[in-house]
């Protein structure tokens, strides 16, 4: 029961820093939460599509996410400029699954965005697939269910 | 407030006010979007009898069907003919009727009125078969794309698409059993005008600077350099008449799939691996479309790579699209903000060196703004017609 309680707070800890790193702009840490092979999603029109046959808003390897980070950074990419500001709000979270080293955990989230002096609200489900690096958790596949994924977007060039 | 379509575009340019003047939104629905063919689905999407979609015909909201008993396409108002609710509230799906959930009124899917609650209120009068959905009197489709209109004096589709054809049959024709739109679609809206949009889809001149970023990853992926004063001499842009335009490119780009972008104004494009559509919703207020078409015959790994490539560049969270959304659009109208009396947009690029062709297609390299051109002189010669 001790050892349930540590790993939920361990858990709840790392969804709390990821959302700090975001927060905070650290992209190149943020990069570091994940494992090499990864999958960072953001479905578009529904949750359950297969991005194999459907497209998606974001369906990024570790290659792509790399580069966005890169992008992002190069001073450049002029949909973030200016950057966006960003607040997460991690909520709800539920640990699905933890078995085989590989823990399913579902999380809410509130993103509220500020660009340009208007605030936009983001909210959603995330679906984190984390596993035991050492000592440390890494995050494997983070698929991000957005609230609005079937209604027209604005510019979502920051990192959800 | 009258319009005088002479003072708000020149053979070079245009007046910022075509951007922001409700006014002219307004006469651009009447004259464009009520008047020219408009795209309203590809077959793929109602494949089957009784499938239907809904989308706008300029800012009327539309049901596309393929009739169960006719296999037809129909066209209709979203709008039911008692009391003016919406009748179908799907994007898309397949059913033999629409019933109205207010008092009742039942159509057909293709559009007829069945019946409603009650009959014996009406005298012997009513007429159901005039009480049907309204129909747009104009439907026709080209290898697979579905157009209608409003005006039922409008040229055949054929005429339209005139010199576009052969580009839209080459895009069909890259799948070994032709294309399909099942990929779902990219959904974006930026706070301007949507012809912002359409001069956005063939304007290479922009490339090397709003994308500079994606480019420079793309070098560092491939090795590739782009030299882009070079690229711009060895692609054309072309005018292929009714205010439809194309892009040829040299060689790929990373954008997609397609040799060439094309424009079939007003609403219509495709790009890179894409059918682009845009929507107007007011002079502040534009919604875009993008389908990854697929190609038919084609693995499922082929398909694959095509929606990654285009997810790429294509889309709100995209390497490109998101650029576009804030340079191209927000940027300038914010700039158009600037109301002063010189209120120009310059689209005079190349215009020295265009040549025209034994069909009258004018052509010049891909830094020069022939598809603008192209774009207001049809926009011109629509918004003139009876406003005097």
């Amino acid at each position: 029961m001790e050892y349930v309680k540590t790993k939920r707070q361990q858990i709840e800890k790392f969804l709390i820093k990821e959302a700090a790193l975001l927060d905070q702009d650290l992209l190149n840490d943020w990069l570091d939460l994940f494992t090499d092979e990864l999958i960072y999603w953001i479905p578009s029109g529904s949750s359950d599509i297969n991005p194999m046959k459907h497209v998606s808003i974001i369906y990024d390897d570790r290659i792509r996410l790399e580069e966005r980070v890169k992008r992002l950074q190069s001073g450049l990419a002029y949909g973030q400029e200016p950057k966006s500001k960003t607040c997460h709000l991690i909520t709800n979270i539920e640990v699905d699954t933890d078995e085989n080293e590989k823990i399913v955990v579902f999380s809410n989230f509130l993103i509220v965005e500020l660009r340009r002096s208007i605030q936009t609200i983001y909210s959603g489900r995330n679906e984190h697939h984390l596993v035991h690096i050492g000592d440390d958790l890494k995050i494997q596949y983070k698929k991000i269910d957005l609230l609005n994924k079937n209604e027209y977007i604005g510019n979502l060039s920051f990192i959800l | 407030m009258n319009i005088n379509v002479d003072e708000l575009v020149s053979r070079d340019g245009v007046s910022g006010k075509i951007y922001t003047n409700p006014a002219v939104f307004d006469l651009e629905l009447k004259q464009i979007f009520e008047k020219t063919w408009v795209y309203v689905a590809h077959e793929s999407e109602i494949s089957n009898p009784g499938d239907y979609k809904t989308t706008d015909v300029g800012k009327h909201p539309v049901i596309v069907t393929r009739g169960s008993d006719d296999g037809q396409f129909h066209v209709m108002l979203n709008r039911c003919r008692h009391k003016a609710a919406s009748v179908c509230q799907s994007e898309c799906g397949n059913a033999n009727f629409f019933r109205c959930a207010y008092h009742g009124w039942t159509y057909s899917n293709n559009g007829e009125l069945i019946g409603m609650p009650f009959q014996d209120g009406y005298d012997k009068e009513f007429d159901k078969q005039h009480n049907g959905l309204i129909k747009l009197p104009r439907v026709d489709s080209y290898n697979g794309f579905i157009f209608a209109s409003f005006n039922e004096e409008v040229c055949s589709l054929n005429d339209h698409l005139g010199y576009a054809k052969e580009y839209i049959d080459h895009i069909v024709n890259s799948g070994p059993e032709g294309i399909e739109l099942s990929a779902g679609a990219h959904k974006y809206s930026y706070n301007a005008n949507w012809k912002l949009q359409v001069e956005n889809t063939i304007d290479p001149y922009h490339l090397s600077v709003t994308h500079r970023s994606f480019f420079n990853i793309l070098s560092k992926k491939t090795g590739k350099k782009f030299n882009f004063n070079k690229i711009h001499n060895n692609e054309k842009i072309s005018d292929l008449g009714n205010g439809h335009s194309l892009y040829e490119l040299d060689g790929d780009l990373g954008i997609g799939a397609l040799p060439f972008n094309l424009i079939i104004f007003p609403n219509l494009s495709f790009v890179g691996s894409h059918v682009r559509v845009v929507h107007p919703v007011s002079t502040d207020k534009t919604n875009v479309k993008l389908y990854p078409f697929l190609l038919k015959g084609k693995s499922d790994e082929v398909n694959a790579e095509r929606i990654r490539k285009h997810e790429g560049f294509y889309g709100p969270a995209a390497f490109g699209t998101a650029d576009d959304i804030e340079v191209g659009f927000d940027r300038v109208r914010e700039g158009l903000n600037a109301d002063i009396k010189n209120d120009w947009l310059l689209m005079s690029r190349g215009i020295d060196r265009e040549t025209v062709d034994e069909r009258g297609v004018i052509t010049a390299t891909s830094s020069d703004e022939v598809s603008a051109r192209a774009l207001y002189k049809q926009w011109k010669k629509l918004m003139t017609v009876e406003t005097r």
